[in-house]
């Protein structure tokens, strides 16, 4: 890391491409990058891009699970920013499972699953096994 | 550095409402017209209250679920299972009083109700005792007879007291058993007019986007079928059940805002981290 230039970022061409789209937004354009850097490298998704958001002058990335998987839309924000219910519809009405990923200064990365409609959660995980009363009489004794 | 970061198992749903505003499709909405099913509501200061067992089952009916607040005579001491009064959330009662199913409870008329009251409870007592004394007579002589019939010695004496029996044999006052009914104790209501609420009913409610926004809300989801309760331990707006809550646990934490409204970021990865924590979904939802 030390003999890399202070600058790689900016020198980066994915970073280049990004800026290209001329969001104005020079802090959500860096979360944009970091978050194009752990799907391409740490998480390996496939074809990575970014696109603009016009409605929302934000950089957005379309990426792929895997090859042969669908496209998703994830969706970088610092996370001391804050956003609406209406720009995240937005980001749903491009028609693709959205990611929303929330950067930290530290440039940790939190990813959070957006879908549109109501997705029931799933199930308790089993085996199940009635308690029986001796659990709940020793609850009662420690009072 | 680039940290190990938390993909979050929760899926967070944007919800949003169809404009027209739902209506109750439960299936017994047929005799939803049918004025008894007009509930009485009594109001604590601003605290919409039902206390009535019927009316509790007719809100239930509805699909309405409220929350109990009463404690019972039975088991005091403990907030695990509650008794009456009923509190029913704003969007509850503003739904009843839309669907004019809900009127106020008239004021009790203490001295003509009390009296009448005493009136019965000596008469119930009157006839319990005048039973009991049969049947306390009836107990003695069946008790003589089987001394009689197990020992044969002083036979006679028992048949003399039998026959003595009769004639002295008195029940006293303080040998009653004096049953307590606890059923109906302090909450059996005369039969009322019902006043529909209108413009007399006290405003209470402060009219606030965000009210307003949780009314559609509940409303929307009511008609779909689901249930709903206050979620105020899981930081949100309502619990959404996908039928009773007796049956089910609940799928989704409603969480009612405006479109537009702005929220930080760590608040939604807040609510979202809770949700996948108690394995419901988190449900962001606008008129």
């Amino acid at each position: 890391m030390c003999d890399q230039t202070p600058n790689w970022i900016l020198q980066h061409p994915a970073y280049q491409q990004m800026k290209d789209l001329e969001v104005g937004d020079s802090e959500q354009l860096h979360a944009a990058f970091l978050v194009y850097m752990d799907l391409t490298e740490v998480r390996r998704w496939k074809e990575v891009s970014c696109v603009k958001s016009p409605e929302l002058q934000v950089v957005l990335l379309k990426a792929k699970e895997k090859e042969g998987a669908s496209v998703q839309t994830i969706f970088p924000l610092p996370v001391h920013r804050s956003l609406s219910h209406r720009s995240i519809r937005q980001v749903l009405d491009r028609g693709f499972p959205v990611l929303l990923c929330a950067v930290a200064a530290d440039s940790t990365l939190v990813y959070q699953r957006m879908t549109d409609g109501l997705v029931t959660p799933d199930p308790p995980a089993g085996p199940f096994q009635d308690v029986g009363r001796r659990q709940h009489r020793k609850r009662r004794q420690q009072h | 550095m680039l940290a190990d970061p938390a993909v979050s198992q929760t899926s967070m749903c944007s919800y949003w409402l169809s404009p027209v505003c739902g209506v109750l499709e439960s299936p017994s909405m047929d005799d939803h017209q049918d004025s008894s099913l007009v509930v009485g509501v009594g109001l604590c200061d601003s605290a919409p209250l039902l206390w009535r067992l019927q009316d509790l089952k007719t809100v239930r009916s509805l699909g309405l679920v409220g929350a109990l607040l009463g404690s019972l005579p039975r088991t005091p001491r403990q907030n695990q299972r509650l008794g009456r009064p009923l509190l029913l959330l704003p969007e509850e009662e503003k739904l009843l009083r839309d669907e004019e199913a809900a009127g106020a409870l008239p004021g009790q008329n203490q001295d003509v109700g009390g009296v009448e009251l005493q009136r019965r409870f000596e008469e119930d007592q009157q006839r319990s005792f005048e039973e009991q004394s049969v049947l306390a007579l009836e107990d003695r002589k069946s008790a003589l007879l089987r001394a009689m019939t197990s020992s044969h010695t002083g036979e006679s004496a028992l048949r003399r007291r039998l026959e003595a029996l009769d004639h002295s044999f008195t029940f006293p006052q303080s040998a009653m058993a004096v049953q307590l009914s606890t059923a109906r104790a302090g909450l059996s209501y005369c039969p009322e007019a019902r006043a529909h609420l209108q413009a007399n009913w006290p405003i209470r409610e402060q009219n606030s986007p965000r009210s307003d926004a949780r009314c559609q809300v509940f409303r929307d989801l009511r008609g779909r079928g689901f249930f709903l309760t206050s979620a105020g331990k899981f930081g949100g707006d309502f619990l959404v059940y996908p039928g009773d809550p007796l049956r089910f646990h609940a799928h989704f934490i409603a969480v009612c805002l405006m479109l537009d409204e702005s929220v930080c970021l760590l608040d939604v990865l807040a609510v979202a981290r809770l949700g996948s924590n108690v394995k419901k979904t988190v449900l962001l939802c606008s008129p």
